[in-house]
């Protein structure tokens, strides 16, 4: 077909290659063919690499010209194929749009290229004393533009809030024909706020203005042994409210733990010296950063623990690694997860019923997460598996659904969209909020070429009906099918 | 460096890989060409198709060869693999099945047949000692000495950094050691050919040089290659279990903690840039600015992206042989981070990154110069 002949576009900036255009028709999820070729396109028609805003809004007025779908990609670090083309199309690769990056000490904001991951933004800024307010656990590659499309919460927001409430701009391309380059505010028409969470779905952001805060002087981090899920709920639901508030609070059950173990790590909180087997209930690592004043008054709080602390060299090593929990994949080789919000009220409930789910079934599930507001924490329940034997792995995907069903019980819901976790939109958003949603993407996309087949509405595969019996027929196979990998 | 990498062989850790990219956003050579296929995510998914039987062509598997090697991915990787032995045996892999870059076989012909990565005559190896202003009587040749001197390919032939094999020499003399070079007796450490996937053909360069040392009874072997010393660790010291292989900025840390070479003043700002092979992939960081503190007066100012996060001068990994143009980029961009310190010098420990940073430096527009820290502490004996 013809590839992009007519797109304002150094020629260099784009391939037609099918072995190139494979790398672009995954995310992290592995996800078998059987699932995938019969329903979805995911294949680009081309993958295109602008590198300014200007060749973004070149690409933008041809596809509307010629309807063609358009994804945009950066660092792919989510699951739900909230990156991959659905119906062909082109995939715009955005990751040329990285660095740009511009401190105003002044008013203690940034402006960045969407593609900077956070690892470097944070970095560039602690040369000039500042830091970012939060960021994802996957900083080392999430990308600040991936982040703001993914509505992101992670390390720091109990402290500052999630990616939304630290924008202060958004330079944006909307595919409405035109293709200007744009600037929103929260002020706007439309504000940016219809940016955070849209996966894509609007425009391409082509620049980004967020809060910063000065290098925070000190920082301290604590580990605690709970002894039973009780202590570890009461214990977050109490931290989170606390003030001098923590920067982070991170947990994870005897699950987790033991998948660390068999992914070949030590996990060195079994101790002599203990009052009770530390692996047994779960982990509970607090962190305060700021000024010395405030991260000394943070210590007081601590005593609001019902736990054992571990000795403080642990706790540094837990922090130095907050950014590596995809190491427990090599206990797989393979690893499924459903991460949901959940309040942090219900928590101790849904790690007991995890608990329960995985006595029952004798499978290995381990589940960690972060408080990311007073009442709210992120978590992730994760299970091995062998994406090489397809039945099995589709009776683990299938499982997914048992821990989300589990999780709604407790009130969460999923975290990110994409196109799998289109199933769940009903638990996602009410009746009002989806109508909204798509009123914003009709007034924005008339065309309907940005990211189509995403957040909006279910595919036929994974409607209610076809959905359900689906995934619980799946899902009650794994058991007995997946036990050899825990 | 990881205290912990795992490697339980391609299919494995191309399944393992997580697709997390956290490799893409450190990795020299994708920061240049862009396209996902040259981010290490992209090489691993490229391997798994073939391992799955994908039919791929010799142009897709040049992926694999844009890359240097400098282990930054395997540095950052989520899933803790060792990056570095899953290129190499990628490329085995890659060999094997006939889809390796044609220069390479070129290459491995050229050092089977005379023992060095240039084709020259072996028994020029060590004719840059001929052109020193006062060379020993023996040519710093003896039957038996306990520090055996590896020059490696680079320093023994490249006009560009044989000063660097005459600098060593110098410092090892005026320090009173018992040394000596091998001569003719030295081949090609094999480390090119284990590079472009050639482990087999390794195997006979790595039996003379073992002939050699061992001829020589030496207890202690010097390299100023980080890459002939990462071989020799790798490859040859479970044959030498009683011999230290130290590079050379571990015996100059040495020696001077010892007071053993006094050194004059230098009042020059210098900035030090840390090889993939010394540093990141072989553990050395601390002996080298060691030996820089030691200089009366000179000043060490850092660049940001320096020990297990250090840049990457482009040269390693066979990409020269492959792929100059890529190389020249990656180095004109790290010369770039090292000029922006302010500094005049750039010192390093390793003639391919003088080499490339030098080419680099030709590309921008301050004035820095690139020199080994041999030739500086040599030019700065007190004696």
């Amino acid at each position: 077909m013809p590839l992009t002949h007519h797109v304002d576009i150094p020629p260099d900036r784009v391939t037609g290659d099918e072995i190139e255009r494979t790398m672009y028709a995954r995310d992290l999820a592995y996800v078998p063919a059987c699932m995938v070729t019969p329903f979805f396109e995911t294949l680009p028609d081309a993958v295109i690499r602008p590198g300014t805003a200007e060749q973004v809004a070149n690409v933008l007025r041809q596809a509307v010209r010629e309807g063609m779908p358009v994804t945009p990609r950066a660092g792919a670090s989510t699951s739900y194929y909230n990156v991959v083309p659905v119906r062909g199309g082109w995939v715009l690769d955005v990751n040329d749009l990285r660095g740009g990056i511009d401190v105003d000490t002044t008013r203690q904001t940034v402006q960045v290229l969407p593609a900077t991951t956070w690892h470097e933004l944070d970095d560039a800024l602690q040369q000039k004393g500042f830091a970012v307010k939060s960021y994802p656990s996957s900083a080392v590659s999430a990308t600040v533009g991936g982040w703001v499309c993914m509505q992101g919460q992670g390390i720091g927001s109990l402290r500052f809030g999630g990616v939304g409430a630290q924008l202060t701009g958004l330079e944006v391309v909307l595919p409405d024909g035109r293709g200007d380059v744009r600037m929103l505010t929260r002020d706007s028409d439309p504000p940016l706020e219809w940016f955070v969470a849209a996966e894509g779905t609007l425009g391409v952001i082509t620049g980004v203005e967020l809060t910063v805060r000065p290098y925070p002087a000190a920082e301290s981090h604590h580990l605690f042994a709970l002894n039973d899920l009780d202590s570890l709920g009461r214990s977050i639901a109490s931290l989170s409210r606390a003030e001098p508030r923590p920067f982070t609070v991170f947990f994870a059950d005897s699950g987790y733990l033991r998948l660390l173990a068999r992914a070949g790590f030590e996990t060195p909180y079994v101790l002599p010296h203990a009052p009770f087997p530390v692996s047994e209930q779960g982990l509970l690592m607090v962190s305060f950063q700021g000024a010395r004043s405030e991260v000394i008054r943070g210590k007081d709080v601590l005593h609001r623990i019902d736990g054992y602390e571990l000795p403080s060299d642990l706790a540094l090593d837990e922090w130095n690694l907050r950014l590596y929990h995809l190491r427990i994949k090599r206990a797989g080789p393979s690893l499924l997860a459903a991460e949901v919000w959940l309040p942090i009220a219900e928590l101790s409930r849904y790690l007991g019923s995890v608990k329960t789910l995985a006595e029952r079934t004798r499978l290995l599930i381990g589940t960690y997460g972060f408080a990311i507001a007073p009442d709210m924490a992120l978590v992730m329940s994760l299970y091995p598996t062998d994406e090489r034997h397809t039945i099995k792995y589709l009776a683990a995907l299938g499982f997914t659904a048992r821990l989300h069903n589990l999780a709604a019980r407790c009130g969460g819901r999923p975290y990110g969209v994409g196109l799998w976790n289109t199933a769940y939109l009903s638990r996602l958003f009410s009746r009002k909020d989806l109508a909204e949603l798509r009123r914003r993407k009709a007034r924005l996309d008339p065309s309907g070429i940005m990211n189509p087949g995403k957040l909006y509405r279910p595919p036929f595969l994974l409607r209610p009906l076809m959905f359900r019996p689906g995934a619980a027929l799946l899902g009650a196979a794994h058991p007995a099918l997946g036990r050899e990998w825990s | 460096m990881r205290d912990r990498v795992f490697f339980r062989g391609l299919a494995a850790e191309a399944t393992i890989c997580s697709y997390c990219g956290y490799c893409r956003s450190v990795c020299p050579t994708y920061e240049d060409v862009g396209w996902e296929s040259c981010s290490p995510r992209g090489r691993i998914h490229l391997i798994r198709m073939l391992l799955e039987g994908t039919s791929l062509t010799a142009d897709h598997m040049t992926r694999l060869y844009q890359c240097t090697l400098c282990g930054h991915c395997s540095q950052v990787c989520s899933t803790y693999i060792d990056l570095r032995q899953f290129w190499l045996d990628a490329r085995t892999q890659t060999v094997t099945r006939d889809l390796a870059p044609p220069g390479l076989a070129a290459t491995r012909d050229h050092i089977l047949a005379t023992g060095n990565i240039y084709g020259y005559q072996n028994d020029e190896r060590a004719g840059w000692v001929e052109y020193m202003d006062d060379p020993p009587d023996n040519f710093y040749q003896r039957d038996r000495a306990s520090i055996v001197y590896f020059v490696g390919c680079l320093s023994s032939f490249s006009p560009s950094v044989q000063r660097i094999a005459e600098s060593l020499v110098r410092v090892l003399d005026a320090a009173g050691l018992d040394f000596t070079i091998l001569g003719d007796g030295e081949v090609c450490c094999g480390y090119p050919l284990l590079a472009a996937g050639m482990q087999d053909e390794a195997q006979q360069l790595i039996a003379k040089n073992l002939a050699s040392v061992r001829a020589s009874r030496a207890t202690t072997i010097v390299f100023n290659c980080p890459a002939c010393r990462v071989m020799w660790l790798d490859e040859y010291a479970p044959h030498l279990p009683d011999v230290r292989l130290l590079h050379a900025t571990e015996l100059l840390a040495e020696l001077t903690a010892a007071r053993r070479l006094p050194l004059k003043a230098d009042h020059r700002i210098v900035t030090y840039h840390d090889p993939c092979d010394l540093g990141r992939n072989g553990g050395v960081f601390d002996a080298p600015r060691e030996v820089l503190k030691a200089i009366p007066g000179l000043s060490l100012v850092e660049v940001h992206e320096r020990r297990e996060r250090g840049l990457c001068c482009g040269g390693g990994g066979d990409l020269e042989m492959t792929d100059a143009a890529l190389c020249e980029h990656v180095a004109t961009r790290t010369m770039r981070k090292l000029a922006a310190t302010g500094a005049g010098t750039v010192v390093t420990a390793c003639p391919q990154c003088v080499r490339m940073l030098t080419r680099g430096g030709t590309q921008i527009t301050q004035d820095v110069t690139v020199q080994d820290i041999l030739e500086l502490v040599a030019e700065l004996l007190d004696i």
